[in-house]
């Protein structure tokens, strides 16, 4: 094959390579929003007001309202590992399947930082059950088989 | 007794998995004819030894022993049996074992296959091959004999003799029968990869590089594609009609896990027609199998290592790094093998230009590739930037809607341009008989589309009007080359068009089958354009007797009501539906509330799905109030998902079409 042939068929391959890259680079830097847990957005809450986050903890026993009238859940999303909790406001969205009191969720929505709330848009719940739990149940203690 | 029996059958399949590979392998370097069989006849052992072991665990489910402690977790006595026999892998232990046992099946079916090809002839390709099947095997063994730290064997009873009272019971939102399939599904899907990639090791090992090992397993490589097509789908399907989010696909890591195998399998079956039409990219087709099949083990160490966040929420435990272990050695394996058979691996030909079929197929890998790699980069993403800024990123949905466009649209068009452009370069005349008219039309829908989405207020919908114009593109292009091609024989034979065009597919299923394919994608790519681009939501809080209008349907809810089943209760209210001021029907979205669901007591939303054509009207209710009829207040969400229909009907199509191709016979090539 004439050299200016293999030539032209590298450059359409590195021209397609790099449109690859870029269009990886460019809409990850468009769409990428940082993650927290609980705890690391209270710790980093100047910076992040009025940004879009997301969260993920563990929904705070007790903390959850549905209020029908309004079509609105207000619940607190806790830290697997201190007491930090954020806010958290859902609002005309139905409230997903698994969505219990301990239960693993994700809220992705924008911070306001004076409030410490979540003005969500999206909300997933992470059932430990949705397709398996940990490995530890025993057939003494059957809260066990509950397990996160 | 029969849990014992079936964890000793665990143990002992691994001295006949260790046979298998020392008799086959002292055999095929000595020419040992009874070695090979003893081989043979140890990869039938252990699919035995594992039936023994799966049927013992199946038998555990199905007379509710509750000494054991899988049956405990995923069963309870109330359990459907259906749904007593799919917990077989509603758990980490179980689905390994079914895992484990379907691969011991492909290897019978690999030493079956052999049986009937060498009746004919004395051909060693499948028994290299069966190496490295016994060898996966083999990894999926130790996993499950609960030696090791992570997992436990499935058949293992509680220790001391003890016994709970009743399993805990598998997830309600699991007890669907798309969800009892499309895990399974998948699966099967992700197994029968692995022999195209065996052929291919084995190929590397005996040194028959050409396109024997293509040809051989090229029934396996299209019977994944096809399982994977119809796994993948079960599994939207499922989250469409179960979650109540009135979406299919949400670029989840587990999703994106079963989707990225399916890129590289199709890639695959398209770059291998180069090798066996033109002598080339013998190297490229080894090493995109090998990535096919490693994406499908990666799928298990993202889903179980928990390095990922995801909404499927599978325990996480060590078993995520066994598989990076195994990924990484069975890669440097394959890379060891391709070193020593370099020189053999080079081209015959070479591209002749890029404005040829070869070019074509070649863009069409590069761009399937490039869009896994993509896709692989948006997943781990949370991971790296963790890794490189000490922060943790997320990435949404949107990402990868808006990554996966660009390459879709041109791939898409690829499936059109692919079939009618000739080989080794285009001729102006080529262009002129193939190109013109589907080009033209193509560009006329496109503008008609511009003009009817403008009429109903979309300023810009450039995407829209990509998509239709490439899709009608490639549907005439593709139509043209089943009339051209049917007309010939009708003629040549002498008979009708119809006759013609069924003996033109007969007589090349797989070149037809494909392009049946090429239709059904073209239909998705519509399907998906429909319903993720055009759909409609509408919340409301309700009482009886109110309504709610969504595009042109009018809501009015007149009624609740509460029915009791086996094992669980529902409740919900009923939906008057009206479209344009017509009284067309009823809908009852509803709530069901399980007494025994794997995590005490769980109520979970049953949507109210209406199919009008393909649209879909989609009603889910929010917790319901205890008194509907005295006045409270109920919230409902309303989707309308047009062409959602479609999407079903291409995946449809692209099924049927697989099923063509794979009717067709393999033609073995003897190049040794």
């Amino acid at each position: 094959m004439p050299n200016q042939k293999r030539l032209k068929i590298a450059a359409a391959s590195i021209i397609l390579l790099i449109g690859m890259v870029f269009l990886g680079f460019a809409v990850l830097k468009k769409t990428s929003i940082r993650h927290f847990t609980p705890a690391l957005l209270v710790e980093d809450k100047g910076k992040m007001d009025n940004q879009l986050v997301q969260v993920d903890g563990l929904i705070s026993e007790g903390s959850s309202k549905w209020d029908t009238a309004n079509f609105e859940l207000t619940f607190a999303v806790r830290d697997r590992e201190s007491s930090a909790t954020v806010n958290v406001i859902y609002k005309d969205r139905l409230k997903p399947d698994n969505f219990t009191d301990g239960g693993s969720v994700f809220v992705e929505g924008r911070y306001d930082a004076t409030q410490n709330l979540i003005i969500a848009s999206k909300l997933m719940t992470k059932c430990a059950s949705k397709y398996e739990g940990a490995e530890s149940a025993t057939p003494t203690d059957e809260t066990s088989y509950i397990s996160q | 007794m029969t849990a014992e029996i079936g964890q000793a059958a665990i143990y002992l399949s691994v001295l006949s998995g260790l046979w298998a590979i020392v008799f086959l392998s002292i055999g095929l370097r000595s020419r040992n004819q009874n070695a090979v069989r003893s081989g043979r006849n140890a990869v039938v052992g252990t699919f035995i030894l594992i039936s023994i072991a799966t049927g013992a665990l199946i038998y555990g489910f199905v007379t509710n022993d509750f000494s054991m402690r899988y049956v405990v977790e995923v069963s309870s006595a109330a359990q459907p049996l259906l749904y007593k026999i799919t917990a077989l892998w509603g758990r980490m232990s179980g689905s390994l074992l079914f895992w484990l046992w379907l691969l011991t099946l492909a290897g019978v079916i690999v030493v079956w296959q052999n049986h009937r090809y060498n009746k004919e002839t004395h051909d060693t390709l499948a028994d290299y091959a069966l190496i490295p099947i016994v060898v996966v095997q083999l990894f999926f063994i130790v996993l499950v004999t609960g030696l090791i730290e992570g997992v436990y064997n499935p058949l293992a009873r509680f220790p001391n003799g003890q016994m709970a009272p009743d399993g805990a019971g598998m997830n309600p939102l699991l007890q669907t029968p798309s969800m009892a399939f499309h895990p399974p599904t998948l699966y099967i899907g992700w197994i029968s990869l692995t022999v195209p990639f065996a052929f291919a090791v084995g190929a590397l090992a005996s040194g028959r590089i050409g396109s024997d090992w293509i040809l051989r397993s090229r029934r396996w490589t299209l019977f994944s594609w096809i399982i994977l097509t119809i796994g993948i789908t079960l599994g939207g399907n499922w989250a469409y009609r179960e979650l109540g989010w009135g979406g299919y696909w949400a670029w989840d890591p587990v999703e994106n896990a079963s989707f990225m195998p399916w890129l590289l399998c199709t890639a695959y079956l398209h770059s291998v027609m180069i090798q066996e039409k033109r002598s080339m990219l013998k190297l490229w087709n080894i090493l995109l199998i090998t990535l096919a099949f490693q994406f499908t083990l990666l799928g298990t160490f993202i889903t179980r290592s928990g390095i990922i966040s995801s909404v499927h929420a599978f325990a996480q435990s060590d078993i995520g790094g066994y598989f990076l272990g195994f990924i990484l050695a069975s890669t440097a394996g394959v890379i060891g093998l391709i070193i020593f058979r370099w020189k053999r691996l080079k081209s015959v030909n070479r591209l002749e230009s890029l404005l040829s079929r070869e070019s074509a197929f070649l863009l069409n890998n590069w761009l399937l590739v490039g869009l896994t790699l993509i896709i692989l980069w948006g997943t781990l993403w949370p991971i790296i930037s963790e890794a490189i800024n000490g922060q943790k990123a997320s990435v949404p949905e949107a990402f990868f809607n808006q990554v996966v466009i660009i390459p879709g649209l041109l791939l898409l068009f690829l499936t059109g341009a692919g079939p009618i452009i000739s080989w080794k370069k285009i001729t102006a005349n080529n262009f002129r008989r193939m190109f013109l008219v589907p080009i033209v039309v193509g560009l006329i829908s496109g503008a008609l589309t511009w003009g009817f989405l403008a009429l109903k207020g979309n300023t810009f919908p450039i995407y829209s009007v990509l998509c239709v114009s490439v899709s009608v593109f490639v549907i005439v292009a593709i139509f043209a080359e089943f009339y051209r091609g049917a007309k010939l024989r009708a003629k040549r034979q002498e008979i009708s068009f119809l006759n013609g065009l069924s003996l033109l597919i007969q007589r090349n299923k797989r070149r037809y089958g494909g392009y049946i394919i090429h239709i059904g994608i073209v239909i998705l790519y519509i399907g998906i354009m429909g319903s993720k681009g055009y759909f409609l939501l509408e919340s409301k809080s309700m009482r009886l007797g109110e309504s709610m209008e969504v595009g042109s349907f009018e809501l009015t809810m007149t009624d609740s009501f509460q029915k009791e089943y086996a094992n669980y209760n529902r409740a919900g209210v009923v939906f008057d539906i009206a479209k344009n001021g017509k009284q067309i029907g009823k809908m009852e979205p509803a709530r069901n509330f399980y007494f025994k669901a794997g995590q005490g007591e769980q109520d979970t939303i049953e949507s109210a799905i209406r199919h009008f054509g393909v649209n879909d009207l989609y009603i889910a209710l929010g917790d319901l109030p205890p008194n509907i009829n005295g006045g409270d207040v109920v919230n409902v969400q309303v989707y309308h998902n047009p062409l959602i229909g479609v999407v079903w009907i291409g995946v449809a199509i692209m099924v049927l079409g697989g099923i063509v191709a794979i009717a067709e016979k393999s033609q073995h090539s003897r190049d040794v």
